[in-house]
């Protein structure tokens, strides 16, 4: 019995295999991702700038919330003015059901107002995957180094309520503030919360 | 329902709005419904309702109250601490003025995994118990009303929020009685509430990126089987990462990942424990509280590229069939086993005895019956023998016995045996006319009784399609299920024989006794002949040309014995005792290598899959790390568990899998091509079945990447494996 255990033990961990860390200080893994209109995006292209990561999936009532309060909106115009730049990225696996096509996300957005610098289509989940993305919403912001100083959800207040974005504590706008102010990220790490990445 | 397709057009505002009344109107109608009728409230994926332990509420007593919520297959609610995403259900409390609610009592949760990520929740039915404090200043006259607005997220693939308010309308009284519509419910899910771990000795220990859980049972204490730990807090313990069980000793060592996103400094493990097999009488939760020696730090992200087995029996077929499920398909499979090449030639000659000789229906029972019993405990013989090997930590599944040379050998000779019977180049002593007449009702039984473990016997080979769920969920439970199983194996085996035993009517259908009889029963030899070849082949797939060459040998010596049998029968002379002597001899030293065993442990080693199975270029021998390494690259992975004693594989093999269509789909799917040969004894094969739910082959399995196993069925046919190519 006990060897029995021990090898599947065995098994397991060569099927975990080799782990990547995208913990705060981790460097955030590259990656060149079509964006809604099919054109690559890369995040080489954004070397030397902040980068917000924002993981998203429109039939998510998580994200729903932070979209119709206008929340994730104001945000993406308050950093870009900033010269942050804005990446949200739709990880749904091209087989999941919630799976959107390129202009499909496009005019949701667009009917959001949303102000990002790009949407992506993760349609292979890989850029998902190798940020090891639990949540829509999930969040991450790089510096102009290329390292991740926050990795977790967008604020405090864990629902679907959109009345709940009033009164929240922002983990994002906290971190952004303080890493242009040239200060070290208070609270670098967050457990996200929202809808499981549709995998 | 409230989830929108993918592909609406409608505006986004339009919808939420339209979600949002939608969900407000089923709130109101039906929290009015529930207060004045206390009847459940439905939402399109749950149905909710608080329920009362006791009849009234009594000033100064306090009273449990449930809140039940039956979720729609598939879908689930969440636990306190939901895992890698989800929201925990919650229930605010709107109670008449001095009642007061204490915390929801969460039972024990389950692991459910959504792609590569997992969640704690429960699926099915729940119940969650709180307990109002009632002042000793109420008064015992007229109703109160206890009202909860109860919110929960409930997701499968899609994720709702829903939101209920329930009412439960109650007397107040002096004395109150158990009620008869919830107590025993609710004293069932008390009962069953996680408790501080009792008897056992437990401690933690961290180290770097792991903990590791040392749980001393009690003596006498069970098998607790597959350990989980649940940590009531998030940020503690990675949730998709695998919980690793070893045994040093008595002792079971839980190695558990620290979280990625480690919330400061662990001092304590706080968490509940669930078992599979038992922690204790009736036990199968319980709480940890532990003081957590050394220093932990946060562990490397899970690798969401492979999909985390939740345990070593995580699949999704197994959990799927409940007992009596196995048991049915088991017993289809088992009638399904009379129509094998291997068996029915056997069978048919059995059958048409009936024809031959009128008897008294009570002795064809006596006879169905006694064959019945022969099946039916051969099989479950068998079931144990396996159970018991298993449980031994031999790593063997169904068809264990053929991937023994010895008993291929053997089989061989047995089919050979019985087809030269049928060919009738000699007579079994008991088919002489002379002696059939004579024979006691005794001795009718027997000979029924041991054609029934023959049946059994020459039936191995021949494992039905459709019976590989029942028998991984048979060798999954505890002895007493895989006896269940392998016995409705049986019945199924032995039901149409019983049958035709029972109702004689039949009989009248068939033609009267005669030529055709024989030359039918010669007929029937070639199947059997068919079998001796393909039991060669086998052979020549576990060992060597060597082995094939003795077997053939050993078969030429048995046929010119039983030849000359025959003829020293029919009067011939000693000669031909002398000759029948020599060549038993000649076949004992002929096979005597090939019954020594002195290839029984041969397992297969990455060199020697080399057989004729896996000789296709497109095709890569099977290993774990092969398949983690094709999985950690993206690609989709295809793997076929076959092995030369299965004729379902091998049909299926020639039939689909070198189909020029299935190939070139598999091509310009970038699928990766996988064959695990079980021909041989393969403990690493064993196990992925085994993580499957699976015992035998065939098994045919697609892993995509981040997505669950998806099984096809043990008869391919085409069009399932180009639709499940389709998608990719």
């Amino acid at each position: 019995m006990s060897t029995r255990m021990a090898t599947i033990g065995l098994v397991l961990a060569i099927l975990a295999g080799t782990a990547s860390a995208q913990a705060p200080g981790a460097a955030a893994p590259a990656f060149t991702i079509n964006d809604t209109a099919g054109k690559p995006v890369a995040l080489a292209d954004f070397k030397g700038k902040y980068v917000v990561l924002e993981w998203t999936n429109p039939e998510c009532p998580f994200v729903q919330k932070h979209y119709v309060s206008k929340n994730m909106q104001g945000l993406q115009k308050e950093w870009s003015e900033r010269g942050v730049v804005w990446l949200s990225i739709n990880s749904t696996n091209a087989n999941h059901s919630e799976f959107k096509t390129g202009p499909e996300v496009a005019n949701w957005m667009r009917a959001q107002g949303s102000a990002q610098k790009a949407t992506l289509l993760d349609s292979s989940s890989a850029t998902g995957r190798a940020y090891a993305a639990k949540t829509t919403p999930q969040m991450f912001v790089i510096d102009p180094a290329g390292t991740v100083i926050y990795n977790g959800a967008i604020d405090d207040k864990r629902s679907t309520n959109p009345a709940d974005v009033k009164g929240a504590s922002n983990y994002v706008r906290a971190a952004l503030s303080e890493a242009l102010a040239g200060k070290p990220v208070t609270v670098a790490s967050t457990s996200p919360y929202g809808c499981s990445v549709k995998y | 329902m409230l989830s929108f397709s993918a592909r609406h057009t409608d505006s986004f505002v339009e919808r939420t709005w339209r979600r949002l009344t939608e969900s407000l109107v089923i709130v109101v109608a039906l929290a009015w419904a529930a207060v004045a009728a206390a009847a459940p409230v439905h939402t399109p994926h749950v149905e909710a309702e608080l329920l009362a332990e006791r009849t009234a509420l009594v000033p100064g007593e306090p009273l449990t109250v449930a809140l039940r919520l039956r979720m729609a297959p598939g879908w689930h609610v969440y636990w306190q601490n939901p895992g890698d995403s989800g929201v925990p259900t919650t229930i605010a409390w709107d109670l008449p003025a001095g009642i007061a609610a204490g915390p929801i009592q969460w039972p024990a949760p389950r692991a459910l995994p959504a792609g590569p990520l997992i969640n704690y929740g429960y699926e099915g039915e729940v119940l969650h118990l709180v307990e109002l404090a009632v002042p000793a200043s109420l008064a015992a006259v007229g109703t109160q009303t206890l009202r909860a607005r109860v919110d929960w997220l409930v997701c499968k693939e899609a994720c709702i929020p829903e939101s209920v308010e329930l009412g439960l309308t109650l007397p107040a009284a002096a004395s109150a009685e158990a009620n008869p519509a919830s107590a025993t419910t609710i004293a069932a899910t008390r009962r069953a509430l996680p408790r501080a771990l009792a008897g056992w000795q437990a401690s933690a220990a961290g180290q770097g990126t792991s903990i590791t859980l040392r749980l001393a049972p009690p003596t006498g204490a069970g098998d607790p089987g597959t350990l989980r730990f649940f940590p009531f807090a998030e940020r503690q313990i990675e949730a998709s990462a695998p919980q690793t069980l070893a045994r040093a000793g008595n002792t079971y060592l839980l190695t558990l990942p620290v979280a990625s996103d480690l919330a400061g400094p662990l001092p304590r493990l706080n968490g509940v424990l669930t078992a599979s097999g038992t922690l204790g009488e009736a036990v199968t939760a319980a709480t940890l509280d532990l003081p957590l020696a050394g220093h932990v730090v946060p562990g490397a992200r899970p690798d969401l590229a492979t999909t985390t087995p939740v345990g070593p029996h995580p699949s999704p077929a197994a959990a799927a069939l409940t007992l009596w499920l196995a048991a049915l398909s088991a017993l289809a499979g088992g009638l399904l086993l009379n129509l094998m090449p291997c068996v029915f030639p056997v069978l048919s000659i059995k059958v048409l005895g009936f024809a031959t000789h009128d008897d008294r229906p009570s002795t064809l029972h006596k006879e169905a019956f006694a064959y019945a019993t022969g099946v039916v405990l051969t099989f479950v013989a068998l079931g144990l023998a396996l159970f018991a090997l298993r449980a031994a930590g031999e790593q063997l599944g169904w068809g264990f016995q053929l991937q023994s040379p010895v008993v291929v050998t053997a089989l061989a000779a047995l089919f050979f045996v019985l087809a030269l019977n049928l060919s009738g180049v000699f007579e079994f002593g008991q088919f002489a006319p002379a002696s059939l007449i004579g024979l006691s009702a005794r001795r009718r039984s027997l000979d029924a009784f041991a054609a029934g473990v023959l049946a059994v016997v020459v039936a191995s080979p021949c494992t039905a399609p459709f019976m590989g769920a029942a028998l991984g969920f048979a060798l999954a439970g505890s002895a007493w299920v895989t006896l269940l199983v392998f016995a409705a194996l049986g019945i199924g085996m032995a039901l149409p024989y019983v049958l035709l035993a029972c109702f004689p009517g039949w009989r009248q259908h068939l033609p009267r006794p005669g030529a055709w009889l024989g030359r039918f029963k010669q007929l029937l030899a070639y199947p059997l002949y068919a079998t001796v070849i393909w039991l060669v082949w086998v052979l020549g797939a576990q060992t060597d040309n060597d082995s094939v060459v003795r077997l053939l040998l050993a078969l030429l010596g048995i046929g010119f014995a039983l030849w000359a049998w025959r003829i020293l029968r029919e009067g011939g002379t000693r000669l031909w005792a002398a000759a029948i002597a020599v060549a038993l001899l000649g076949v004992a030293l002929v096979a005597w290598p090939l019954l020594t065993g002195s290839h029984e442990v041969r397992v297969n080693t990455p060199k020697g899959t080399g057989t004729a199975a896996t000789s296709d270029s497109e095709w890569e021998a099977f290993t774990p790390t092969r398949l983690a390494e094709l999985s950690g690259a993206g690609r989709t992975v295809f793997v076929d568990f076959t092995a030369a004693w299965c004729v379902t594989c091998q049909v299926n093999k020639r039939l689909v899998l070198n189909d020029g269509e299935i190939r070139s789909a598999f091509a310009h799917k970038q699928v990766a091509l996988l064959r695990a040969d079980w021909t041989r004894r393969d403990p690493a094969i064993t196990q992925a079945l085994t993580a499957l739910g699976r015992s035998g082959v065939p098994v045919y399995v697609l892993y995509r990447p981040g997505r669950e196993p998806l099984l096809l069925p043990e008869v391919l046919q085409r069009q399932t494996v180009l639709a499940a190519l389709a998608p990719l």
